[in-house]
């Protein structure tokens, strides 16, 4: 259970801080209905996920609590609540949004470096596999063009792409 | 015309200006000014000696123009317009400024130069009023008559205020009973009694004491001499102007002749006609001819002309002892001349199957309050009794769903204001009667602001009522369990409750009835962006409208509880009566008028004018020229602001009234910064530069200030004028967008003020030289800032170079 905090001792920017970022401009229309985490599959099945609660946090600053904990992560893009929102509020657009602030203070899973790395090296996240190749050749479509890598790294150095740190397996 | 002789009257408010500004000087100044004719100081004006002295002076017939350079003018110059008008002279010859607060006080800190601004205003002031013209009284009949349009709460408690007034009242309603979404929803909060109970109208000879309510099928309201009821009618067209309107209404046949109906109902028993009865949610069939419940008002059998077979069947006309029934009616033109309209359209439910989730027109157990209502109705198609309509089986688990379709920015942004109330009061209703029903309501907030609201909230949870924080994402059919199920999350526990229902009750939003765009449209109102009746002033003037003698009451404005519609329908009532009851309109000619030799085919002026006072009407066979209705004309100056022919001027406030009071302004500076000059609104301009006087803000004398009625007089001409006259910067003070006194006023100025800078660099005039400003009053300080900051720019710019200047 999080705990709850008082106003005083919430760091109120944190708010702003989302508001500021693409993605995020809307967290503050939140009302708090909850149709969000009604809608949402994940929260049914995991108890940490709670779109409704994310929202909350962010409204009251609990920094430390959303960039380094695991609910952020378990968004599955599926946009439901987003859909629903009677207040327009882009819930998954503000969890990206929170993911990328804490992925700039190194706080993502492994999984993204690996995405990264796989994004450097060859220009995709996941590799194309011979499965998939047969797969298109069956339905008749068009083999995937190869990524031209290096432009596509000039891209990412000039957007300011940083590969996330892999920390350190602890548990 | 008489040769100008005007008197000046010096205050010095207790010496509390002689102390600041050299009153010699100033004597000695106007002394020297042509047509001067006689300078009195003294300590006040405005009443006492002060103001006889004024009498005494026209009296004498020493002076037939008045300047008073008095404090407090905008209190002030309504006692010395009266008694210079008592006194036999033109109160509109008459020209009031402030010595105080627009220079003494604010410039205080150098004397020498308020003394020279002093000079310069009342040099304006006097110049001014040397071109002032007298102004006259104008009056127009108006007939002692009103039309209500909307036969609900308000509409009908307007109608007995008016017509226990002694006004003729004539009362639309496009149903063919009167009672609104009122009498459908059964009981009303706080109160708890029925809706079709009204107020006795006082020629209702039995009523005993003033307190007396009755039904309305009982309360002798169709029997009130001077009210006549019209059902089945709607407004097509509206002509005229306030205070005598015509209005054409189209009256739908009822079929049924309402002096021979006796309401025996033999009629409905041989009907072979079985339609959905849409008054009671269609949860019953109804025939084509009918009454919606057996107490309704007017007392008269009606037919339903989509439902019925005519001369086909005719069995009704065969069956009825009293031949009421006549199948050969039409649909009537009636014309009504009237001199007031009070609109009580209402409002209706929002259609609940635009949330697609809630599957409102797939399950037919989701239904909502209004459809509740009916059924807890003991009229109501199931006796007071609560079935799940797809079977007819009680509805043992109810669960409301609040908020559906208001604070949605998908459907209506705003809070509906009344459903929680609705809610708590229908599912108290619901679980009195059936203490074993399992009711839930799922709310993100509950409000209940009103007095005894609060008590529901309490009784609810006090009869086991659940309260879920809430709102559901949706609404399922779970088949094998026969049941619903509403999917939400108890945001107070974060835990998913998959809340099991017979019945699911959508508190769905309250939109604008039906027709209230065409309404507007016919009656040239606005409306706000919820779709609603948009009033003059939400905060004084709620029930008026920018049109005169046009009123609006109850739920036209937004949705609104019982006592809410009938406080605002007393208070339209109160209005229209004011508006109606001396059977005149008086009014000062300050009105705009057209140059026609100048005037001609384009169309700015009557699309601007708020008040749709000027019209194009015809000369020759292709030429047409703007005429001004001075019924309508409010004075702004909006019209010649905005003519491109410089073909319209403003009595009071003509263009060599205002270039005599600039040029004298700017005639003198005194400071060694360079002149601003402030075109300052009347309305919230003006009297910001009060506020900043009273509050002893200051900036620098070289801002001098001239009043005009409106921010969207002002011409681009007239800004070059100023710098022609020598002002190095010009300021546009006028009121905040949305606080207009003249509803568009500021923002065509605005608009108009980014066009002149466009132009003013085309004459080589750094556009920084302009700018617009917008203040209320309180906002003082704003415009001693933006005066500095004026002063500022202009300093920096440097002298102004005018093209041909060497």
């Amino acid at each position: 259970m999080p705990h709850h905090n008082t106003k005083e001792n919430a760091n109120m920017s944190f708010s702003e801080e989302v508001t500021h970022r693409h993605g995020g401009e809307t967290l503050t229309a939140c009302y708090q209905c909850g149709t969000c985490a009604s809608s949402c599959p994940v929260a049914r099945l995991d108890a940490r996920f709670n779109p409704r609660e994310i929202i909350k946090l962010s409204l009251l600053g609990e920094k430390q609590e959303i960039l380094t904990g695991d609910a952020i992560w378990l968004c599955t893009s599926c946009f439901n609540c987003q859909e629903r929102c009677p207040q327009d509020v882009e819930i998954a657009d503000v969890i990206y949004a929170l993911r990328n602030i804490a992925l700039e203070a190194g706080n993502s899973p492994n999984i993204y470096a690996d995405f990264a790395s796989a994004l450097i090296a060859d220009g995709r996240i996941v590799a194309i596999s011979k499965f998939v190749e047969k797969k298109r050749e069956e339905y008749g479509l068009p083999p995937l063009k190869a990524v031209h890598v290096e432009a596509l790294n000039t891209i990412l150095s000039a957007t300011g792409f940083t590969k996330p740190e892999k920390k350190e397996a602890s548990q | 015309m008489e040769q100008p002789k005007v008197g000046v009257f010096l205050s010095d408010c207790g010496k509390q200006l002689s102390d600041i500004l050299d009153f010699d000087a100033l004597t000695n100044f106007v002394k020297n000014v042509p047509n001067v004719a006689l300078i009195a100081r003294g300590s006040e004006f405005w009443r006492g000696n002060g103001l006889k002295a004024i009498v005494d002076a026209i009296k004498g017939g020493k002076i037939n123009r008045v300047v008073v350079a008095e404090s407090l003018p905008k209190l002030s110059e309504v006692n010395i317009a009266q008694a210079v008008s008592d006194a036999g002279l033109n109160s509109y010859l008459v020209e009031v400024i402030d010595l105080k607060d627009h220079c003494a006080w604010p410039h205080r800190s150098a004397p020498a130069e308020a003394t020279e601004k002093a000079k310069a205003m009342l040099l304006s002031a006097i110049e001014r009023a040397k071109l002032l013209e007298p102004i006259e009284k104008l009056e127009f009949p108006t007939l002692k008559s009103a039309l209500i349009i909307g036969g609900g709460i308000a509409g009908m408690q307007t109608a007995v205020d008016l017509a226990d007034l002694g006004f003729e009242v004539n009362l639309i309603e496009k149903a063919p009973f009167l009672g609104g979404l009122a009498a459908r929803a059964g009981r009303f909060f706080p109160t708890d009694d029925c809706a079709i109970c009204i107020q006795s109208p006082s020629s209702d000879v039995k009523t005993i004491t003033h307190t007396s309510r009755k039904c309305v099928y009982r309360s002798g309201f169709s029997e009130i001499p001077n009210l006549s009821i019209l059902t089945n009618a709607e407004v097509v067209s509206v002509e005229g102007v306030p205070g005598n309107y015509k209005v054409t209404i189209e009256k739908k046949p009822r079929y049924v002749d309402a002096d021979k109906c006796v309401v025996c109902g033999k009629c409905a028993e041989v009907c072979p006609v079985e339609t959905p009865d849409e008054y009671n949610a269609n949860l019953n069939n109804r025939k084509a001819i009918y009454l919606n419940v057996p107490t309704v008002h007017p007392q008269i059998y009606a037919i339903d002309e989509d439902a019925c077979k005519f001369q086909e069947c005719a069995k009704c006309v065969a069956v009825c002892p009293t031949n009421a029934i006549d199948l050969g009616q039409q649909t009537e033109q009636v014309t009504l001349n009237v001199g007031s309209i009070v609109v009580a359209t209402g409002f209706k439910e929002f259609d609940s199957s635009n949330i697609k989730e809630y599957h409102y027109d797939e399950y037919p157990d989701v239904i909502t309050n209004l459809e509740l209502a009916r059924m807890i109705d003991g009229f109501g198609p199931t006796g007071g009794k609560i079935i799940r309509p797809s079977d007819g089986k009680p509805a043992k688990k109810i669960v409301f769903v609040q908020c559906a379709g208001s604070r949605d920015r998908r459907y209506n942004p705003y809070c509906s204001s009344i459903c929680c109330m609705i809610s708590l009061k229908n599912a108290s209703l619901v679980k009195e009667a059936n203490p074993d029903a399992e009711i839930s309501i799922c709310y993100i907030d509950i409000r209940t602001t009103g007095r005894e609201h609060e008590y529901y909230y309490e009784r609810a949870r006090d009869m086991g009522i659940k309260f879920v924080k809430g709102r559901p994402t949706e609404i399922y059919n779970d088949e094998e369990k026969g049941k619903l199920i509403v999917d939400v999350e108890d945001a107070l526990l974060k835990r998913f409750l998959d809340l099991e229902a017979d019945l699911v009750v959508l508190a769905a939003a309250m939109v604008p009835a039906e027709g209230t765009a065409e309404l507007a449209e016919i009656l040239g109102l606005d409306l706000e962006a919820d779709g609603f009746f948009k009033e003059y002033n939400a905060k004084l003037r709620p029930t008026e409208t920018k049109k005169r003698g046009i009123y609006l009451c109850g739920g036209a404005t937004f949705p609104k509880d019982a006592p809410t519609a009938s406080l605002h329908a007393h208070s339209a009532a109160m209005k229209a009566a004011k508006f109606l009851t001396s059977g005149k309109i008086v009014k000062d000619q300050r009105t705009a008028i057209i140059n026609e030799d100048y005037c001609g085919d384009c169309e700015f002026c009557p699309v601007m004018c708020p008040y749709g006072a000027i019209t194009l009407e015809p000369t020759t066979e292709d030429h047409f020229v703007a005429k001004v209705n001075e019924i309508l004309c409010e004075g702004c100056g909006v019209c010649v602001g905005t003519c491109p022919l410089n073909a319209i001027e403003l009595r009071h406030s003509r263009p060599n009234q205002m270039s005599a009071q600039m040029n004298a302004l700017l005639s003198v500076n005194g400071t060694s910064k360079p002149l601003v000059l402030a075109f300052c609104c009347q309305e919230c301009g003006h009297t910001a530069v009060d506020s900043s006087g009273m509050a002893k803000m200051e900036y620098p004398a070289n801002v001098r200030i001239i009043k005009v009625p409106c921010a969207g007089i002002v011409r681009v001409n007239q800004i070059l004028e100023a710098y022609k006259a020598g002002a190095q910067a010009v300021m546009i003070v006028g009121c905040k967008t949305d606080g207009c006194h003249y509803e568009v006023g500021s923002a065509k100025a605005e608009k108009k003020m980014d066009m002149a800078k466009i132009l003013l660099k085309e004459y080589g005039i750094e556009p920084e030289r302009l700018e617009m400003f917008k203040m209320v009053f309180i906002e003082g300080a704003q415009f001693a800032e933006a005066a500095k900051m004026m002063t500022e720019r202009a300093a920096k710019l440097g002298t102004l170079k005018l093209m041909g200047d060497s």
